[in-house]
């Protein structure tokens, strides 16, 4: 199992590595072979699940399955995307004097820990060490998060730490609580928080300790990922975070969490009628969805404005597992990479206006088009790309979750389910169109949003003072790729993606 | 599993309520150096209930996990936090987003809460001590509370922590602890918070010249 | 019938000769823990001598209440201590009251020195008694829950049941959660009715803080012997019932003379460590100011509350 054991010693060894080396050069060498190791065992992994199945490695302490795989595979493309792209980007906050040369092998070695981190978050076969590792992601971003040290990141830093810290906190409760209820079934203490222990006894498990265990784990991993109550941290620290590592909390951090809860569903699912998951999530999926789309409406600032499409995107995705189906969570995990790919990509060229213009103002970017051609046009896809426009990709996701919703309706009651507060007196059928034009109405609130000011950004003349070309650098090369993945992805995914995606819905719906 | 005799579950009752009675002494606490002394204290007690735990039911792990939360919770985050006390020119919290007596009664209606919420699956714990699962979610609500009713960095952290105790009483005394690489895994997490936290404050103060963190507020929609 | 005289005759003349040597024991703990000598712990016998062949003084605008407060509260004070068992857990007149009728007995006291305070026509008696009715309307309801929630775990609100219950459980306390709760509660609630740091320092006579001894300023001679006699008799009767409530072991469970030796022994022993805890408290703390005393008393009030809903959530 060398892939395995390769997927968590590369980032290891690069963050250890990058601890003692002080050439900006020798940095971002290190850096890409580290990914580059990453990807290349990735790709094994992937074959060896695609060709036999889930399997175990290094005693019972990872479980790879089509699920685990398709995370890993998003977190290898958008880290190897980002390492080109802070091969250009980090070079200049430096020579601009933003980030101090010394403090140059922190910054890498802080991202490696960070990656190391989701890794591990992804492979892990036991839900603790789940937990251990999404928190360790939360201590290895907060100072990236406020590597700018102005007064604003430490804002946004604290702001990140606290809530991040308790939200996680309360998941370890539920943790605590799914252990609970399986040391009543499982003999071996050791790995009684084993996924591939727990999957098999699942439906014996006490339904009232998982389904108060699972909202433990959603509220918990919801505020890694954001969703609506618990985003607050969210917009701060994207605005604050310099761009690579934006591209990569809200391109990967999110779709990790978002598997951690994946995962939790998996087993509780299995004792508890999936009305109740599916219902919490897609209560959830609208609130975040709905806040996200007002809020995009009101923003003045560009890096805010990705934020809240960000939480909205995830609203779309959680939308998609709670209405699940073969047809919704298909339409969930496909919508969880195209949204990676595309906020990613918007990112960096956010970093790159950034760089050009010195302000994260809307109303001061102008002119785009002139000044930094390729930024512009990577704005622009990225843009259409957030808002679910064909011919990319995430239309086509986007339709799949929104035509389960219209079809399915949402699984159970969930407001009887979760506490019989509230019961819906409408039928089946209404309530079914109903949400869906909610649905689409939010949708294209925040395409209205998010079109309205890019087209601001892009045109117009730009400001005196503002260099009017833009040199082909390596940092160029992920966001055409990126943009080419967008576009290639909505109608033709590649074969082994095709049966990562098909195999992980399997595995998610149950029969 | 073993099952407790009856009087030792009662001990361990006792000690969770001891913990619990300690959260209240924290809330109703407005000196800084106070609350992180009562926290150790809090800490201390949970120490005391995980080697009981350990005792009784003869897991080996659990004595090094009462001794890393010896180590690590009353000895070096409440060194930590003093230092970090030290350094700032605010000793005691005057102002607050809640005053105490309003605390209070909130704290004693997160603990009915936390009764309520726990009760359905106390009936089924054949290895469950009475009372500790809901005190430690009466513990980790009230943790939470006070992270937000207190404006101080260092008070809202020593919330983070009281929580942090709250969990991992409910590791101990519900499940007689969680498997060794989790928990080992929990320790180095909450350490390392602690420790970046610790930073922030400093950094905090040198930045806003305060710890309130009701100045934090450059960032809005 | 002779037993019973003869055993309200040994409560009443323990109370009696234990409470000054509390009060010194607790003043000795302070000046040690000082770093001073102090004065012997059988001082407060001395000064009562001394106070009760002094001449009072009586201020002419005073009226019946003034002259009769003090014997009002001397006598309240000590039926409140005839309910609570010292040294027996039958109490010899456990007929007469429960538990709740030693809170009101207390309460009756302390309604007449508030009146006396006011009564004597001075500044300081007023704030005294203003102050010392906030303090007691707030320990009040504490009190009484966490009386309860005794009460309630243990099937009665007669003291020397209680006491007997869990004396003869051999030292397990039967429900620890709602008894520790209500011990917490009980103890700040004693602080405060006896009127010690850090609701009241019963060693100054700071215009701006005392309340106790503000109230009982205008009075000197035998009235004053009295009132302090029956403040040194409040804090025996609560170190009493917190001690035979919460570790009611050793106590004489029946009237055999060698159970109820040992019995005085040991209540001598447990009321003296409380009081080594009172003292110790008192040097560790600082008085809170009077608008914080509220907080203090809340917790006591929530711990109280706390035990209460212990027992009916979790045992119903």
């Amino acid at each position: 199992m060398i892939e395995v054991a390769a997927l968590m010693i590369a980032p290891l060894f690069a963050g250890g590595l990058s601890l003692v080396v002080h050439r900006s050069a020798l940095l971002h060498a290190i850096n890409l072979m580290s990914m580059g190791t990453l990807v290349a065992a990735e790709i094994m992994i992937t074959r060896t699940v695609l060709r036999d199945g889930p399997f175990t490695a290094l005693d019972q302490l990872v479980y790879l399955d089509a699920l685990s795989s398709f995370i890993l595979f998003i977190i290898g493309a958008v880290g190897l995307a980002c390492s080109f792209y802070m091969r250009s980007y980090m070079d200049e906050q430096v020579a601009r004097g933003m980030i101090a040369p010394t403090r140059l092998n922190l910054f890498f070695s802080l991202f490696h820990m960070f990656l190391l981190a989701m890794v591990v978050a992804t492979i892990a076969n036991s839900v603790g060490v789940q937990w251990v590792a999404i928190e360790a992601t939360t201590l290895a971003t907060t100072f990236l998060i406020a590597f700018w040290r102005r007064r604003e990141s430490l804002e946004a830093g604290w702001k990140y730490l606290i809530l991040c810290s308790v939200g996680i906190s309360l998941a370890l409760f539920g943790v605590v609580l799914l252990y609970y209820s399986s040391l009543h079934v499982l003999s071996d203490v050791s790995q009684a928080l084993n996924v591939t222990q727990l999957l098999p006894v699942a439906d014996r498990l006490n339904p009232h300790v998982l389904k108060l265990a699972f909202i433990f784990i959603l509220v918990g991993y919801g505020t890694k990922v954001g969703l609506v109550p618990m985003h607050s941290w969210l917009p701060d620290a994207y605005t604050e975070a310099p761009a690579p590592v934006v591209a990569m909390l809200a391109g990967v951090l999110e779709v990790v969490s978002v598997y951690a809860i994946l995962r939790m569903r998996m087993i509780v699912d299995h004792a508890v009628p999936s009305g109740f998951t599916g219902g919490l999530l897609v209560l959830l999926g609208f609130s975040s969805l709905v806040t996200a789309a007002l809020f995009i409406l009101i923003q003045h600032n560009y890096k805010r404005l990705f934020a809240y499409s960000s939480i909205e995107h995830m609203g779309i995705a959680m939308i998609g597992f709670g209405v699940g189906g073969p047809l919704g969570t298909f339409g969930g995990l496909f919508h969880l990479l195209n949204h990676a790919f595309a906020k990613s990509m918007a990112f960096f060229a956010a970093g790159n206006i950034h760089r050009r213009y010195h302000t994260m103002e809307i109303g001061h970017v102008q002119g785009l088009a002139v000044a930094q051609p390729w930024t512009a046009m990577a704005l622009m896809i990225s843009g259409l790309a957030l808002s679910a426009l064909p011919p990319f990709a995430s239309f086509a996701s986007e339709v799949q979750v929104v035509t389960a919703l219209a079809s399915q309706g949402i699984p159970g009651m969930p407001f009887t389910s979760t506490g019989g507060m509230v019961s819906f007196a409408l039928s089946d059928q209404f309530s079914r169109v109903g949400l869906a034009t909610v649905f689409l109405l939010f949708a294209v609130l925040a395409f209205a949003g998010l079109i309205y000011r890019m087209t601001r950004m892009v045109w117009g003349t730009p400001p005196e003072g503002i260099l009017r070309e833009e040199t082909w650098t390596l940092g160029h090369l992920p966001i055409i790729l990126l943009a080419g993945a967008l576009v290639v992805f909505s109608f033709f995914l590649p074969p082994p993606i095709r049966q990562l995606l098909e195999q992980a819905t399997m595995l998610l719906v149950i029969q | 599993m073993q099952v407790l005799s009856y009087s030792g579950s009662q001990l361990v009752d006792l000690c969770s309520a001891l913990l619990l009675l300690t959260c209240f002494a924290i809330v109703a606490q407005r000196r800084l150096s106070a609350c992180v002394d009562l926290f150790a204290l809090q800490s201390a007690f949970l120490v005391m209930t995980a080697a009981l735990v350990a005792y009784l039911t003869g897991n080996q792990h659990l004595y090094i996990a009462a001794a890393l939360t010896g180590v690590i919770k009353v000895i070096i985050i409440p060194r930590v936090l003093k230092k970090v006390i030290d350094r700032l020119n605010v000793k005691r919290e005057l102002v607050m987003y809640v005053n105490v007596p309003a605390g209070l009664l909130i704290c004693g209606g997160l603990v009915m809460l936390a009764f309520f919420i726990s009760q359905p699956i106390i009936p089924l714990g054949f290895l469950l001590t009475r009372d500790s699962l809901a005190i430690a979610l009466a513990i980790v609500l009230i943790g939470f509370f006070t992270m937000i009713a207190r404006q101080k960095a260092v008070t809202q952290l020593v919330g983070f922590l009281v929580l942090e105790n709250g969990l991992f009483l409910g590791a101990t005394a519900a499940t007689y602890g969680m498997p060794l690489i989790v928990e080992l895994g929990v320790f180095f997490d909450v350490l390392i918070a602690t420790l970046i936290a610790g930073i922030y404050t400093n950094r905090l103060q040198d930045a806003f010249d305060s710890v309130d963190t009701n100045q934090l507020t450059v960032l809005k929609e | 019938m002779l037993e019973a005289i003869f055993l309200v005759v040994a409560q009443v003349t323990s109370l009696l000769a234990v409470s000054p040597f509390l009060v010194g024991l607790i003043r000795k703990v302070k000046a040690r823990l000082q770093l001073r000598r102090g004065a012997s712990v059988f001082q407060p016998y001395a000064d009562l001598a001394k106070l009760f062949r002094k001449q009072p003084v009586i201020s002419t605008t005073a009226s019946w209440v003034f002259t009769a407060t003090p014997y009002i509260v001397f006598a309240s004070t000590l039926s409140a201590g005839l309910l609570v068992p010292t040294f027996i857990s039958q109490t010899p007149m456990n007929f007469a009251g429960n538990i709740i009728a030693l809170v009101y007995l207390l309460a009756l006291g302390t309604f007449f020195l508030i009146l006396a305070g006011l009564d004597a026509g001075s500044t300081f008696g007023g704030m005294g008694s203003s102050r010392e009715a906030i303090v007691a309307s707030l320990t009040e309801p504490a009190m009484i829950l966490s009386i309860f929630a005794i009460a309630l775990t243990n099937g009665s609100t007669n003291l020397s049941t209680i006491v007997q219950k869990t004396a003869l459980l051999e030292g397990t306390v039967a429900d620890p959660s709602p008894h520790l709760m209500a011990l917490a509660a009980l103890f700040i609630v004693a602080l405060a009715e006896t009127g010690r740091v850090p609701v009241d320092n019963p060693a100054t006579h700071l215009e701006l803080t005392m309340i106790h001894e503000a109230m009982v300023l205008e009075y000197s001679g035998r009235y004053l012997a009295l009132l302090e006699w029956a403040a040194g008799l409040k804090l025996a009767v609560f170190l009493s019932l917190i001690a035979n409530v919460f570790a009611p072991w050793g106590i004489a469970t029946t009237v055999a003379p060698a159970a109820m030796m040992i019995g005085f022994l040991v209540y001598l022993a447990k009321t003296a460590a409380l009081a080594v805890l009172i003292g110790v408290i008192e040097c560790m703390f600082a008085k809170l100011r009077l608008f914080r005393v509220t907080d203090l008393l809340g917790v006591a009030f929530i711990l109280g509350l706390l035990g209460l809903l212990f027992f009916y959530i979790l045992r119903s």
